[in-house]
């Protein structure tokens, strides 16, 4: 346990060994790299832009060329100046790190992602009740007051806080002000409420490949990608250089299904010509790809895409109308 | 650190070669002596190359792992970075990452008759196993290779081609969409072509590249010979960026093209949503 009166006091501790990351105001609420407490806010459900943008930046120098007598030199960039904390992450994004450890430390290892992930330690907040009003993570067997994949997770009891520490790393920065934390009474732990399950899903969209249900979604899509950009999960990318070819930088940057040239080749084919074919893509994707790969539904239940889709569609929406529509 | 995925290898440009009046062949060594020796692939496999400054794209490796010390691969240039690649002198330098993707069956194939059908450039990943088996010759029955290009002067690979096909047990069977004074092979798509020859299914797997269109007839014209659809395995090709299977790009269902792919079977292939659409 931990009173809310100390929070902040902890907080202050641990920024002055780490590099302290959480959720501050900044026109929207934002994950970023704050110097103390007083920049961070509490009463917030989630971040507009999820925390991979702390994993998978949405711009990133992956090194650096330049041609020098004859040759041409490479200089890797990426790597942390020091440990990372980062404060405030709900369950269902720290579920989201988790499958995006699935596709970065998968077969080959992107040293990227793996650097920022390994350097980085997570303090969990449990949700508030009741959610917003477009989160369904319990429909997905997410359950939004699990420490899972984080290494400390505190749940809003009032006044205090209760303190689940889950690992090694966890204890190290409790560590740093023992004197704060004390121990909870007996069964103060809440339990988190169960949604209905929507996990049908993935058995049931594979059915549903050549439905007219992709073309009448695709009508209302404006391909603008904001689903993408603010998923917690996606974690598409492009590799493109800047400068010229004496001396400049190749970057990775966010990219998304949802725009034309994603798979327009070089030469002008395009395998997916129209709006059908990605949306259908995007959806297939999340229930049925990853899961195929990974064994974990690709959605996390964060409603980001409800929220901010310009055209108002909503994932519980198609999630229920595959269900209705689909066989197993 | 372990090795950055993302950070190609510096590679010569040793030899270029022209093959029809947009593609040309590169053979390029890795700049690295210890690389060079030690860098190993299998055939089917590709590689992205680099132009630094311009940009990165995926070209399968036309070389055979059984001719050491240098890496051959056929550019056709037709988007930013193969126009920026057949720019490029002897000497040049450029990037060199993998090889990615999975190879074709080999140890499968031993025995075997094979037969080979490619489409203009599509040849470039077929001449890979070609040479290899050639160059293990006791260990394949025949070799068929039914090959076609626009005209004449598009059928690349021209001196291999004879070379091919002067060897016991190879035989190669030429066709061009249209002729030109010179031609005077068979003239026709090589799906019909292909139909005209009827090779027999017996003991014989089928390889296929080329253009889309190509690929999906010649897979159909060989089911209706009675290939059987794991003994059919063409190559892929799709928009790619990371080549190892994180940027999202270049799936047909669950599979993505370069860690799954580029080699697929018939069979495989008709197992994914989407699978027969490209």
């Amino acid at each position: 346990m931990i009173k809310k009166a100390h929070l902040t006091q902890w907080l202050d501790r641990v920024a002055q060994g780490y590099d302290l990351f959480g959720p501050v105001l900044d026109g929207v609420v934002q994950f970023e790299r704050v110097n103390s407490s007083d920049q961070l806010v509490f009463d917030y459900a989630n971040s507009v832009v999820p925390p991979k943008n702390l994993f998978l930046p949405q711009t990133e120098c992956l090194f650096a060329f330049r041609r020098e007598e004859g040759s041409i030199i490479l200089e890797p960039r990426g790597g942390l100046e020091r440990e990372r904390v980062l404060f405030g992450i709900r369950p269902c994004d720290a579920r989201s790190l988790l499958l995006l450890d699935e596709v970065f430390n998968s077969d080959l290892e992107d040293t990227y992602y793996q650097e920022k992930r390994r350097g980085t330690i997570l303090i969990g907040l449990a949700c508030p009740s009741p959610p917003q009003r477009t989160c369904f993570c319990t429909s997905l067997g997410i359950d939004p007051l699990s420490p899972e994949g984080v290494d400390v997770l505190l749940t809003d009891l009032g006044d205090r806080y209760l303190v689940e520490v889950t690992t090694e790393k966890g204890e190290e920065l409790v560590g740093l002000s023992q004197e704060l934390f004390f121990p909870s009474a007996e069964g103060e732990k809440l339990k988190g409420e169960k949604g209905k399950s929507l996990e049908e899903v993935g058995e049931k969209i594979g059915s549903l490949w050549e439905d007219g249900y992709w073309r009448e979604l695709s009508r209302r899509c404006l391909g603008c990608g904001v689903c993408t950009y603010l998923c917690p999960t996606c974690h598409c990318f492009d590799l493109t250089d800047v400068g010229s070819t004496l001396s400049g930088k190749r970057f990775r940057c966010w990219d998304s299904c949802m725009f034309a040239d994603f798979t327009r080749m070089a030469g002008g084919v395009n395998p997916r010509p129209t709006g059908k074919e990605r949306v259908r893509q995007r959806y297939f994707d999340k229930f049925s790809y990853f899961p195929e790969q990974y064994g974990v539904l690709g959605c996390v239940g964060c409603g980001r895409c409800s929220q901010y889709c310009p055209m108002g569609i909503d994932i519980r929406t198609i999630i229920n109308e595959v269900i209705a529509r689909g066989a197993k | 650190m372990s090795s950055n995925i993302y950070l190609p290898h510096l590679a010569t440009i040793i030899e270029i070669e022209a093959q029809t009046p947009d593609t040309t062949m590169l053979r390029v060594t890795l700049d690295d002596p210890t690389l060079a020796q030690s860098f190993t692939y299998r055939p089917g496999q590709f590689a992205e190359l680099s132009i630094f400054g311009v940009g990165e794209c995926p070209i399968s490796i036309a070389s055979t792992p059984t001719r050491k010390g240098f890496l051959e691969f056929c550019v056709r240039a037709v988007g930013q970075v193969t126009n920026a690649l057949h720019e490029l002198d002897v000497g040049s330098k450029i990037g060199v990452r993998g090889p990615y993707g999975n190879p074709f069956p080999l140890s499968e194939l031993e025995g075997r008759n094979l037969l080979f059908i490619g489409g203009g450039i599509g040849l470039a990943p077929l001449r890979s196993l070609i040479n290899y088996v050639l160059d293990n010759r006791d260990h394949y029955g025949e070799v068929e290779l039914i090959y076609g290009a626009r005209s004449p002067q598009d059928l690349a690979f021209k001196d291999e081609l004879k070379l091919w096909d002067e060897q016991e047990g190879v035989t190669v069977y030429l066709t061009v969409d249209r002729g030109d004074e010179r031609w005077r092979g068979p003239v026709g798509f090589v799906p019909s072509f292909l139909r005209e020859i009827a090779p027999s299914p017996q003991e014989k797997v089928a390889f296929t590249c080329g253009p889309p269109i190509m690929i999906k007839l010649v897979m159909e014209a060989l089911e209706e010979m009675g290939f059987p659809p794991d003994h059919m395995v063409t190559t892929l090709e799709m928009k790619m960026k990371c080549g190892v299977g994180k940027c999202g790009r270049c799936n047909i269902g669950s599979r993505y093209i370069c860690r799954d792919g580029p080699v697929f079977t018939l069979e495989q292939l008709k197992a994914l949503p989407g699978g027969l659409e490209l």
